[in-house]
């Protein structure tokens, strides 16, 4: 990873707002604040030997109402879930500067695999022709033979995004990602103003470890591809990394959470800023799944039922 | 124009690039942060009214919501390229007419015969047509099938690394060309007869690139690929190979962008309009397309089809 210090942990205290002079609290691992008095929105700058300045974003593309209207599609869409689910209101919302890190490297890869080549075999075969008589014919069928391979692999690798918050997970992350990286920009604080922003709540090593990870998946598609052969099989590689570099980027995420039920907790939905693609975990109602496979299983024995007596 | 080098790869950084094109490592930031001594809360003020403003996503930038006016923000510069190296024109137009007329002379049987004679200009068009040129290094993978050590299937794996150095390969971008006729004209340019301008022809058009440097990027990449593809084959055993996979690491990738003079000729022979392409270098080098004598063709047939019958009658 890049120049990677510790995650700025302790509430900022003692800040002013530039607009009224009141006093402003920003809470521990955030970046912007609002002023109560005047609700100016404020960006935090900080020495840069304070922490990690993020060195690229993405904006927001998505406004709050299409983000609350594609949330609201979406558990409309959403099946088996708990009554009031699809009909309750967004409780909150909020459009957040996600912190994370875009890792990049150059990768080389040692394999080896059995590649399968297909032959083709012809045999003879005896069986009784419509007259019942024995007639010998020929057919072809299709055999693999292995053979063993090992290679090299090299490539750069870039574009492998994780999260550097612990509020939201990598694979929330993954299931929203890709973001166009064509539209990052250079960090400017223009783009945060009247916007939550985190810092990162990971340390730069927990990141990379999550991002080799994700290059190693990434590198196991490609490898897979580079294979000749009609087939493969027992395919083990080993990846080493170099030049790696990881740099701070904050990701426009909507974060919205649904109180279908007060007995119940509010179902959190995450919605990529950029691109509208979401992720949630809606309440499924197992009731209904349990009505449902029943009426299947009831639908199928009525219909061997009527095939029979046809 | 470049601002320096990928501390990775070797590459050519462009004063705007966020990150390398080839490896994707950030860019050095070209203008340091003014040094700020500790935290503070700062607000963006509106250029126009002095409000409190804060960044919009409809207007994908900050917005005043007293006065409407939009902030700009500092986007990737991502231009289209434009040519920075001309070639010279070193034929005329009287060169170009003459040497489609020898060029149709040699066209063979299969062509009328008053082709030569009967052909009339119709157009010439000078122009230069746009490319890019690319020197790189880079260390190629690849793996295949071939016929060499193959047991009971035909075919049978092979893999293997090189290290490659392309220079001067050039990757057509032109729109009035075809990217095959581009390549079999390059050959024949003197890469050294150069100048900043386009000189040798006056009024002679200069194709626009048509791309975005960052689309560029990726074409020449995708050429690199390609070029690494055909030389791996060289390393391949057998003479049967198939699914053959290159990965390639360019540990440098320069390009230049080009200007190459040509020549685009329209001729009338009957009723119907045929093109040609001249090289504005050397006359020797004519491509295009010329009429086909189908009578010829229909007698040579017939003649052949007569002579076969007649030997086989003959041996019956």
């Amino acid at each position: 990873m890049g120049a990677v210090s510790a995650a700025v942990e302790a509430a900022l205290d003692g800040l002013s707002c530039e607009s009224c002079g009141a006093a402003l609290n920003v809470a521990a691992g955030e970046r912007t604040t609002r002023c109560p008095y005047c609700a100016s929105p404020a960006v935090v700058a900080r020495p840069r030997s304070a922490g990690e300045e993020p060195t690229f974003v993405v904006g927001f593309v998505i406004p709050e109402e299409d983000a609350r209207t594609r949330a609201k599609a979406w558990m409309r869409s959403t099946w088996f879930v708990k009554s009031g689910f699809k009909e309750a209101d967004v409780t909150d919302m909020r459009g957040v500067y996600l912190p994370a890190y875009l890792y990049s490297a150059s990768a080389r890869v040692g394999y080896t695999a059995s590649i399968g080549e297909n032959y083709t075999v012809t045999e003879t075969y005896t069986t009784t022709d419509a007259n019942g008589k024995s007639v010998t014919r020929t057919r072809t069928r299709v055999e693999t033979e292995w053979r063993s391979l090992s290679g090299e692999w090299s490539a750069y690798l870039d574009d492998v995004v994780v999260t550097a918050s612990r509020g939201l997970h990598n694979e929330e992350l993954e299931a929203i990602e890709p973001y166009d990286l064509r539209a990052l920009r250079r960090y400017t604080p223009k783009i945060l103003s009247g916007w939550l922003a985190e810092d990162p709540s990971r340390t730069a090593a927990e990141c990379a470890t999550m991002a080799r990870e994700e290059a190693v998946q990434q590198i196991g598609r490609r490898v897979s591809a580079f294979m000749p052969g009609d087939s493969h099989r027992e395919l083990r590689y080993k990846t080493s990394f170099a030049h790696e570099h990881g740099a701070l980027v904050l990701l426009p995420v909507w974060v919205l959470a649904v109180k279908y039920d007060p007995e119940q907790p509010a179902v959190r939905m995450v919605l990529n800023g950029q691109t509208g693609a979401l992720v949630g975990r809606p309440p499924r109602s197992w009731t209904k799944v349990t009505i449902a496979i029943v009426a299947g299983i009831f639908a199928l024995a009525l219909v061997i039922y009527l095939g029979i007596e046809a | 124009m470049s601002v320096g080098t990928c501390t990775r790869c070797s590459s050519p950084l462009e004063r705007e690039d966020l990150r390398c094109a080839v490896c994707a490592l950030p860019a050095p930031r070209m203008v340091e942060a003014d040094g700020v001594r500790e935290a503070v809360a700062q607000i963006l003020r509106c250029n126009g009214c002095g409000a409190a403003v804060q960044y919009s996503a409809e207007v994908q930038a900050p917005k005043c919501d007293f006065c409407n006016s939009v902030m700009e923000i500092e986007t990737p510069d991502d231009p289209v390229e434009q040519a920075e190296v001309f070639l010279d024109f070193t034929i005329s137009d009287a060169e170009a007419r003459e040497a489609l007329k020898a060029w149709l002379g040699t066209k063979g049987f299969f062509r009328p015969n008053d082709l030569q004679d009967r052909a009339a200009v119709d157009g010439l068009k000078p122009l230069w047509w746009v490319g890019w040129m690319f020197d790189a290094h880079a260390g190629v993978c690849w793996a295949a099938d071939s016929d060499a050590g193959s047991g009971r299937s035909a075919w049978a794996p092979h893999s293997g690394r090189f290290e490659m150095r392309a220079d001067n390969v050039v990757v057509p971008a032109s729109v009035g060309l075809e990217a095959e006729e581009c390549r079999e004209l390059v050959p024949y340019y003197d890469l050294a007869r150069n100048s900043t301008e386009p000189k040798g022809h006056p009024g002679a058009t200069v194709e626009q690139f048509t791309v975005q440097r960052s689309a560029a990027r990726r074409i020449i990449s995708r050429a690199l690929e390609g070029v690494a593809r055909s030389r791996a084959r060289n390393y391949v055993p057998g003479s049967s190979v198939r699914n053959l996979h290159v990965s390639v690491l360019p540990s440098t990738l320069t390009s230049k962008h080009l200007a190459f003079p040509a020549f685009v000729l329209a001729y009338r022979y009957g009723d119907k309009l045929y093109r040609a392409v001249v090289h504005g270098q050397d006359a020797s080098c004519v491509l295009g397309e010329a009429p086909i004598a189908w009578g010829k063709i229909i007698f040579v047939s017939v003649a052949i089809i007569s002579m076969i019958a007649l030997i086989a009658s003959a041996l019956v």
